[in-house]
């Protein structure tokens, strides 16, 4: 399932740390592989990515999301 | 002579209470000795006190000995001796010239370790590890770590491997290079008592590390369920899941029923999303699921709840100063040791399954040695499994059964309780288990249904019960004064006014809030409490309040007002089984005010009932 959101990128503190996008509706989703860009907090980032049905983290902090495509909005 | 009976059945009753205490919990119970203490009497001349050792040592040959240079003037003497020693020392003539004469108890200290940053681990203290650590430490046992992998990091060094394997990049060699799998590991099995760093809590176990999370920390279903059946066919009697997250899956879902059915216990992270529901596999019927617990006991911020949530163990939280879980892992940037604290379900979870891998090393040990004491036994001692011995039905009900009970736990943030890894272990040993009630069989049963989950613990049943009764006791008296509309709508009325549809506040329906099967298992007077989950009662809605509202409303209609009355009658009876047993009201507090409020309305309640029934008797 593909999905466009819109939020901030957050390191959430599970293991070493793990990437994240808490979109404006308050849901979390684990960022799969983030490019370098993304290993760090903005304020406002617009991604594009499928949902991983078939993969587990050990993070365990929502659903795992494969990157398209992100636009770095502040 | 009634009276006489009955005195005479109240005496036989205590004494066999006394009876049942002295030989159960008293002084029968009180442990081990292996020498007897004589206190001679304080004004006895030293002439007689010789004069009586020499006795003694003639019938015991052996020296009685001052116990220390300090019991020379209390008089108190030992000697080497037993059960039988005992008994007949204080069957001899020479007790009546003594104060008293009784063992000389061994008190052992509870096993503790000498990994120096050992003092750091709250959450072992908080599971009781150490009582769990005088019957064993995981001996015979090995635990399958399926997650990043496991380096031997120095703290692991002492801790016997088994052969894993690499799903990730398909080798034998399962290093780790993301420290996750690594810390987990830890926590089971931490290399302990080698005066380094950290301890584990079953440290004699063995690690069976199998990779299937990348150096990112994702990795696939089919790689896990792979991962399930490697252990199951390669010995391995306990797997630990510390990951969690995506759908449900078919592979998955018959892994984790083929390593069931040989035996393993499967033990699996609730997820970290603050959610109602725990996240697969956790959610899978034959997993124990396992939520977080912060260093004061309460839930883990993050940790999931509710559905499927078995058991809670502790996972620590960055809030809060050392309130992590410390264990050795390999810093992936560095690829150096390091001791560091994590938090998460992940590290709530290896805490169950070490406590799985002491639970099972005890039954072990006890199935080894009845084996040896059998000569006609199928299976010698030596050749017996962990997974032939427990079963992970049992072992569940182990870990349920002993884990402390957290009162007014209504969203299920705790499952059965907090985890107790000594009690866990005792009462393996001990092997009482009883199925105590219909609950349990229903939400056992429920796990059969992937989409709803039943927690039994959620609801108080006998007073439940007791307020049904009680209703239809008023209800049979009122009978006798003024004429009752017996039907459909009066018992109706007296079940919603009681105890309500009690069985569904603790349904869930997974990924669904809760609240509503809350409100729709609540009685009335409960409904001003049962939305927030909270077991205080709103004395707006614990009050006549609402018995008054439905009989001025109805009374107009027959059928109505007999429902009415019911109401009336039922709130009168969960008022009065309340203040009886759980007088607390928001705003009013516990105790005496509380009762007095409840007592009451509970006696406005019947009042009402009657009033508005004696006016029908007019009208017929």
């Amino acid at each position: 399932m593909t999905i466009t959101a819109i939020g901030k990128i957050e390191k959430k503190g599970f293991g070493f740390g793990v990437w994240a996008l808490v979109s404006e509706d308050g849901k979390t989703y684990e960022l799969q592989n983030p490019p370098p860009e993304l290993c760090q907090s903005h304020a406002k980032v617009k991604i594009e990515g499928t949902i991983q049905e078939g993969v587990m983290t050990l993070a365990m902090i929502g659903p795992v999301l494969d990157l398209e495509s992100y636009e770095i909005l502040s | 002579m009634k009276k006489l009976l009955f005195l005479v059945l109240f005496i036989v009753g205590i004494w066999l209470a006394v009876g049942y205490f002295v030989d159960t919990k008293g002084l029968a119970n009180k442990g081990k000795f292996d020498s007897i203490i004589i206190n001679f009497d304080n004004d006895l001349p030293t002439a007689d006190i010789s004069q009586e050792l020499a006795i003694v040592s003639q019938s015991t040959k052996q020296n009685p000995s001052l116990n220390s240079i300090f019991s020379i003037d209390q008089h108190i003497y030992t000697v080497k001796g037993d059960k039988s020693l005992l008994h007949k020392l204080r069957t001899s003539p020479i007790k009546k010239y003594t104060e008293y004469i009784e063992p000389n108890y061994i008190y052992s200290a509870l096993e503790t370790a000498n990994d120096p940053d050992y003092s750091k681990q709250w959450n072992f203290r908080s599971i009781n590890v150490e009582k769990a650590w005088d019957n064993n430490h995981g001996e015979g046992i090995t635990v399958a770590v399926i997650d990043t992998g496991v380096s031997r990091v120095p703290d692991l060094r002492d801790t016997d491997f088994v052969e894993g394997y690499d799903f990730v990049n398909d080798r034998l060699d399962a290093s780790d290079d993301n420290g996750h799998g690594t810390h987990v590991a830890g926590t089971i099995a931490q290399s302990t008592n080698n005066n380094y760093g950290v301890a584990g809590i079953a440290y004699r176990a063995k690690i069976m590390p199998l990779k299937v999370l990348s150096a990112g920390g994702g990795g696939t279903v089919a790689d896990i369920a792979e991962a399930i059946r490697f252990a199951a066919d390669h010995g391995a009697s306990v797997v630990n899941l510390s990951l969690g997250g995506g759908g449900e899956s078919t592979v998955l879902k018959e892994a984790i029923d083929y390593a069931y059915s040989k035996g393993v216990a499967i033990v699996a992270a609730a997820g970290n999303e603050n959610q109602n529901s725990a996240s697969y596999p956790g959610r899978y019927p034959k997993v124990i699921s396992v939520a977080a617990l912060d260093a004061t006991g309460n839930k883990a911020p993050y940790s999931n709840f509710g559905a499927r949530v078995d058991i809670s163990a502790p996972g620590g939280s960055e809030q809060g100063k050392e309130g992590k879980i410390l264990q050795e892992t390999l810093d992936p940037t560095t690829k150096k040791p390091v001791l560091v604290g994590f938090q998460g379900t992940s590290m709530a979870a290896p805490h169950v399954a070490g406590t799985v891998a002491l639970i099972q090393s005890s039954q072990l040990q006890v199935a080894k040695q009845e084996a040896a004491k059998n000569p006609n036994a199928k299976i010698k001692a030596e050749d017996l499994k962990a997974t032939e011995v427990s079963s992970p039905a049992e072992i569940l009900d182990i870990l349920k059964q002993s884990s402390r009970k957290v009162q007014d736990d209504s969203f299920n943030y705790y499952g059965a309780g907090q985890l107790n890894a000594g009690e866990a272990v005792t009462l393996a040993v001990q092997g009482k288990l009883s199925f105590k009630d219909f609950f349990r069989w229903l939400r056992d049963n429920g796990y059969l249904n992937p989409i709803f989950w039943f927690d039994g613990g959620a609801i108080a049943v006998l007073p439940k019960i007791l307020m049904i009764v009680g209703s239809y006791l008023l209800a049979f008296l009122l009978r006798v004064y003024v004429p009752l509309q017996w039907g459909a709508p009066l018992n109706w009325g007296l079940i919603f006014g009681s105890s309500g549809l009690f069985f569904l506040q603790g349904f869930y329906i997974f990924d669904l809030p809760q609240w509503p099967f809350r409100i729709m298992g609540s009685s009335f007077p409960e409904l001003g409490n049962s939305v927030q989950g909270s077991h205080l009662l709103n004395p707006f809605f614990a009050s006549v309040l609402i018995p008054l509202g439905f009989l001025l409303l109805l009374l107009g209609n027959r059928s109505g007002k007999s429902f009415a009355v019911g109401i009336t009658l039922g709130v009168a009876s969960y008022l009065t089984v309340s203040a009886v047993f759980n007088p607390h009201l928001w705003l009013l507090g516990a105790g005496t005010v509380s009762q007095v409020f409840l007592g009451v309305n509970a006696l406005f309640c019947i009042f009402l009932a009657w009033l508005a029934t004696k006016g029908e008797q007019r009208l017929v």
